[in-house]
């Protein structure tokens, strides 16, 4: 031991220290907890694992309690979605300005008809085989892909209630239907072609370039502004997305936005507690200042016998900044340790939970650790540094 | 470092005195190496305040002091830290020993610190001024004129250009005032250096260059 050191540790208050001790501890821990808790548990949310999966977001304008707002975007409000960074690419919904009525029968026998409309959206954001999703200008045939819901719909309420039989997806793409087109003076009787069945899009799709023809035709003067909006999205769960969405006050489908509310839940709440543990972590630094404050202050005499013998303000300086060196490290190990310990902890319960979920690393968490303990070192450092050339000018 | 100078030199506090009178104050003086000086001075002159200048914790006074023509008011943290290890000792009147060290490690402190003297030197000194048996005695627990012999053995264990010695035997029997001017004039003689001895009243009976009133 050193003959410095025995004369300044004089007047060290244990108690003191460890309530810095304790206090820096707790904030340390309370910070990277918050930390690694959030890396561990994102993955549940977030598109990787698959748990939740929906790269499509469907957009459309919030309709007001009078129905009376424009509920179409405009030019400026699609180029404002595409440049958001959440966005991949973007495709509008064209709806039909005409009207379409259609009937279903087996062999040239009509036996259900509606009035019914179409919508198209750009053709790569059709998720069924597009082999046969083409239509060519002047032909009678018309592709249609309908809801997988809308077969469900059928099968189990219509056709249960009515004694009639329940239709696979094969069967109904042999189903007879025409389709009758009328708008701007004309009507066109046409044959469709249900050519497929999307879970992604909850309308009844024709090609763009029918869609196209068939409105320049039936309804040349109709204003044809997109009025609901497909999105592909970098990352469904992104929390930006709902913030856009409820800025701007638009509708999306819930269930795909769940997970991005759940994520920015999580990001708000890890946020927050790591914010107690960083006032932890300062009110512990102060904790730590007052008492190296305080006993700077009562060891003055000797500090300043010390310079007046000869000692540099450096080495006067070493062991008071070695000592709360030494006690960050120490804070930082046993944070670092009983982090790793909790983890293991409710890393085993989100496993129960979660078999697929991987292990992400601690690396961020000490990584954060160490960024903290170098922080508050210098800053101790340099405070006990001041307060001994504050000695050496008297 | 060969000469200490002071051109008109005198502390602020005197600066409304008229009738200022000494040998030291407001003159041109100079202390060279390898001399013996005695600056007598009643008490309230400044003698302390001298000392203080000189070594560089007080900057509290008018005129110039200048080390080898260097003014000394431009002397860094670091250059003064040199100067105290190396070429300035001082023995303090009021000591500014360390109580909560014994006698040896309030000597070995600043040996270290300059690695000067072997431990078995430093036990001779001990030995000759008659304090041996106080080598590990808590320094609280020692006498003043006891304490003084330690705080001289401190400021010798170290290589200076200028010793400054205030008030160095104040409690000291004339038989120990006498041992320790011997030991403190052979290390000064051997270093070659300068020594300043100030005093109120009882002072060393030496050979001195040069008497000043303070």
């Amino acid at each position: 031991m050193t003959l410095i050191w025995k004369l300044l540790r004089q007047h060290i208050s244990a108690l003191q220290l460890l309530g810095f001790f304790v206090a820096n501890l707790l904030g340390m821990l309370i910070v990277l907890l918050a930390l690694q808790f959030y890396r561990d548990v994102r993955p549940i949310f977030s598109q990787e694992d698959g748990i939740i999966n929906n790269d499509y977001l469907i957009l459309s304008k919030r309709i007001s309690t009078m129905g009376l707002a424009s509920t179409s975007f405009s030019e400026r409000e699609l180029d404002d979605i595409r440049s958001q960074s959440f966005t991949k690419s973007i495709g509008a919904f064209t709806a039909s300005q005409y009207k379409v009525a259609c009937s279903m029968g087996i062999e040239g026998v009509a036996n259900f008809g509606t009035q019914m409309y179409f919508e198209s959206v750009p053709d790569q954001f059709v998720d069924t085989d597009r082999s046969q999703w083409h239509y060519q200008e002047g032909s009678d045939l018309v592709p249609i892909i309908l809801p997988r819901s809308y077969l469900a719909i059928y099968n189990f309420g219509f056709a249960q209630s009515r004694s009639l039989p329940k239709l696979s997806e094969s069967v109904i793409s042999m189903l007879d239907m025409v389709v009758v087109l009328r708008g701007n003076g004309q009507e066109r009787r046409m044959r469709g072609k249900i050519v497929g069945f999307t879970n992604r899009l909850q309308t009844i799709l024709v090609p763009e370039s029918f869609m196209k023809w068939s409105n320049s035709q039936f309804a040349p003067e109709s204003d044809t502004a997109p009025t609901r909006l497909i999105v592909e999205v970098n990352n469904p769960t992104d929390e930006r997305i709902t913030q856009y969405v409820q800025e701007h006050g638009l509708d999306i489908d819930e269930d795909k936005l769940k997970a991005g509310k759940t994520t920015y839940f999580l990001k708000v709440m890890s946020g927050i507690v790591m914010g107690v543990g960083l006032l932890i972590s300062a009110l512990s630094f102060f904790i730590l200042m007052l008492s190296i404050y305080l006993l700077v202050q009562k060891n003055t005499q000797k500090l300043q016998n010390l310079l007046l013998i000869g000692y540099s303000p450096l080495r006067v300086s070493l062991p008071y900044q070695l000592l709360t060196i030494g006690m960050n490290a120490l804070v930082l190990v046993l944070a670092l340790g009983l982090l790793w310990w909790l983890r293991g902890y409710y890393m085993n319960l989100l496993w129960a939970m979660f078999p697929t979920i991987q292990e992400t690393s601690m690396w961020p968490a000490l990584a954060l650790g160490v960024v903290l303990f170098l922080i508050v070192s210098v800053l101790n450092a340099i405070a006990v540094r001041r307060k001994v050339m504050a000695i050496w000018h008297g | 470092m060969n000469t200490i100078r002071l051109e008109h030199t005198f502390p602020e506090v005197f600066a409304n005195r008229s009738d200022l009178s000494s040998e030291v104050w407001q003159q041109d003086i100079t202390f060279q190496k390898g001399h013996l000086y005695l600056v007598e001075a009643s008490s309230g002159t400044g003698k302390s305040s001298l000392c203080s200048f000189l070594y560089g914790y007080r900057h509290d006074y008018q005129g110039i002091i200048t080390f080898d023509g260097q003014n000394i008011r431009n002397l860094k943290v670091a250059d003064w830290t040199r100067l105290r290890q190396r070429h300035l000792s001082l023995m303090w009147q009021e000591l500014r020993l360390f109580p909560e060290l014994t006698a040896m490690e309030n000597v070995l402190i600043k040996n270290r610190l300059t690695g000067f003297k072997a431990k078995k030197d430093i036990r001779r000194w001990f030995d000759e001024l008659g304090i041996a048996d106080k080598e590990n005695a808590r320094l609280g627990q020692m006498s003043f004129g006891q304490q003084q012999r330690v705080a001289m053995m401190r400021a010798l264990v170290q290589p200076f250009d200028f010793l400054m010695v205030d008030e160095p035997i104040s409690h000291l029997d004339d038989q120990n005032a006498r041992t320790m001017a011997d030991i403190m004039m052979e290390e000064a003689t051997r270093q070659g250096a300068g020594v300043i001895v100030t005093s109120i009243g009882k002072h060393i009976d030496m050979n001195y260059d040069q008497i000043l009133k303070l």
